[in-house]
Formats: structure tokens, sequence, C-alpha cells
């Protein structure tokens, strides 16, 4: 169990990054959004992105003040902002969870909004030579994503349990 | 970035042919996976990262478009870029294929052909919109 003072919330298309050992980032209730997690193991510097829609086009206007709410804007804040605390691309291990379709029936889910996150996730990070180590997406569950700053290790807790990424 | 593709196909020589088309057509290759019908596909496709798989249509024990179904039924794999390459000559299974969001390109093809259709699944060009419909990407590299 993490004591709140520990914890460091990452809200809904937002992002945060840390070095502070001892620190969990954590978002909640992850529906068709994803949360993108980034970790140094040398710097033990991590960050994670809350973001809710692929393509920040269809309101660059939001996307200049709020680029965590975009896949495409999102994913780079992360990753630079990253940098400046010291982690090092080559070093990264990126993993992904969410877009899940939380109506319950996904081919009733019209946008498709998760599935696409996670392609757009998945583009950007292809055209940007960048491995996904790992992945817990899709399905109709909403999941809590946590990051242990000291050790890398992220959790997911969703209705039926917890489980390691 | 380099691309890891999965070529499908019963035949060995098709298979070498498609391969040499992939090595030819310009686009930076990572991992080339085979597999010999559908069956064998979806094992490899539970095991390996596959950016894009090519595949044909008739084969033995799974056929193409049952492989198709599969990809798009698996949460796993439904984002998975997906090219049909067949001498399949019915509009309406061709479609059927689309449909499921998949790009068809017909038997004979050159290295260039097949290059087109991956540079235009990609979005890095644009194509007739007939397929997938690629995410342009925007934001700066990181």
């Amino acid at each position: 169990m993490v004591s709140a003072t520990k914890l460091l919330v990452v809200g809904m298309a937002d992002a945060k990054h840390s070095r502070e050992p001892g620190q969990t980032l954590v978002t909640y209730a992850l529906g068709s959004c994803i949360a993108l997690v980034i970790y140094d193991p040398v710097a033990k510097v991590g960050g994670m992105l809350h973001a809710m829609l692929p393509q920040s086009s269809i309101d660059p206007a939001k996307a200049e003040v709020h680029p965590a709410v975009f896949v495409d804007t999102g994913v780079p804040l992360l990753f630079l902002e990253s940098y400046k605390l010291g982690a090092k691309k080559e070093r990264l291990v990126v993993k992904v969870a969410g877009g899940a379709c939380t109506h319950g029936d996904p081919e009733k889910d019209m946008f498709q909004i998760g599935k696409r996150n996670v392609l757009m996730l998945k583009k950007l990070l292809w055209t940007n030579n960048v491995p996904l180590a790992a992945s817990d997406v899709a399905g109709t569950e909403s999941r809590t994503v946590f990051l242990d700053l000291e050790t890398g290790r992220i959790r997911i807790r969703t209705p039926r349990g917890e489980h390691e990424l | 970035m380099k691309l890891n593709v999965m070529v499908v196909d019963d035949s060995a020589v098709m298979r070498a042919m498609v391969k040499k088309s992939l090595s030819l057509c310009g686009i930076e290759l990572g991992e080339v996976v085979e597999a010999a019908n559908g069956v064998e596909a979806l094992e490899k496709l539970a095991s390996s990262w596959v950016d894009l798989a090519l595949i044909d249509v008739n084969m033995p024990k799974m056929n193409g478009e049952e492989l198709l179904n599969h990809i798009r039924e698996d949460e796993a794999t439904v984002p998975l870029n997906v090219i049909v390459i067949s001498t399949e000559g019915s509009e309406t299974r061709i479609s059927r294929l689309k449909s499921k969001g998949a790009r068809f390109l017909r038997k004979p093809f050159s290295p260039e052909n097949l290059g087109n259709q991956i540079r235009e699944m990609l979005g890095e060009t644009h194509g007739d919109g007939s397929g997938n419909q690629a995410l342009p990407v925007s934001g700066p590299d990181f």
C-alpha cells in the first residue's frame, strides 16, 4: 500500500514526471484513455501521460494549451520533459495501458477512441524508433495505473484485481 | 524505423518473392517472419512483434480471409496493418477484405506497387482512400 503523501496523481489529460525515490505516479480510471508510462532505470526518472484522444488536428487550439489531451501532442511532451530530468531515450522502458471500450460492447463503439488512441501511440513510437516493452490495452475494464519510481514496477488495478505490467 | 513484417503464403517460392520485393521497395525492414498458413500465422503473431502482415488468400488449414477475421477479432491484433496479396478476382471478396481494414494488392505486383501500398498505409503518402485509413502523425519528434 502506498501512502497518500508519496502519490503523485496524474489527472486526466495530464502528464507528470518525477525522479524522487519512493514516490509513485498514479493515474485513475482509464477507460478509452491511455496511460503511457516511461521509466529510465539508471536515472530513476519516470513519467506518465494520461491522454484522452488520438489526434490534435480536431482542436489545435486546445492542443496548444493542453497538449496532454491528445496522444500525438502528449507523447512527445512526455518524452521531451523526461530528458530534462536526466532520462535517456535509449534507456527508457516504455509501457502502455488503457484504450478500453467501457461501453461494454466493442461492436457498438462507433468512434473506437480506445483503439485509435493505441494505434496512434504505436505509430508515434514506431516513427520515433521507440520500442514498446509491454502493453495492457483494449478490453472493457477501467484501469488504474501505478508506477513505482524506485523500482520501475508498474501495477494495474482493475475491478477484477491487480497485476503487474 | 524498421518495419517488422509477416509474410503468409503457402508457397515458399512466393514468400521468397514477397521478401525480395520488400527488400527492393525502399522500406526499412526489421524482422521478417514467415508463415505457411493462417494457423501458423496466428501462432507467430502471438509471440512476435509484427507491424505489417502480407497475406495470401488461398491457403490450406486456414485461408487469408479467415486469418483476417481472427486478426480483427483479437484485441491484441485488431490494429495490425494488413495487405492481402492475391490473384483473387472476385470483387465481392475483395470488398469484403477491404471492409475488414485490409489493403489489396493483386499478383503479379512490382516492388514499387508494394512499397507504395506500405507508404500509403503508414501515412507517408496519400492513396486513393481504399483499405486502411492511415492516421497522420503530427507533433514534434522525441
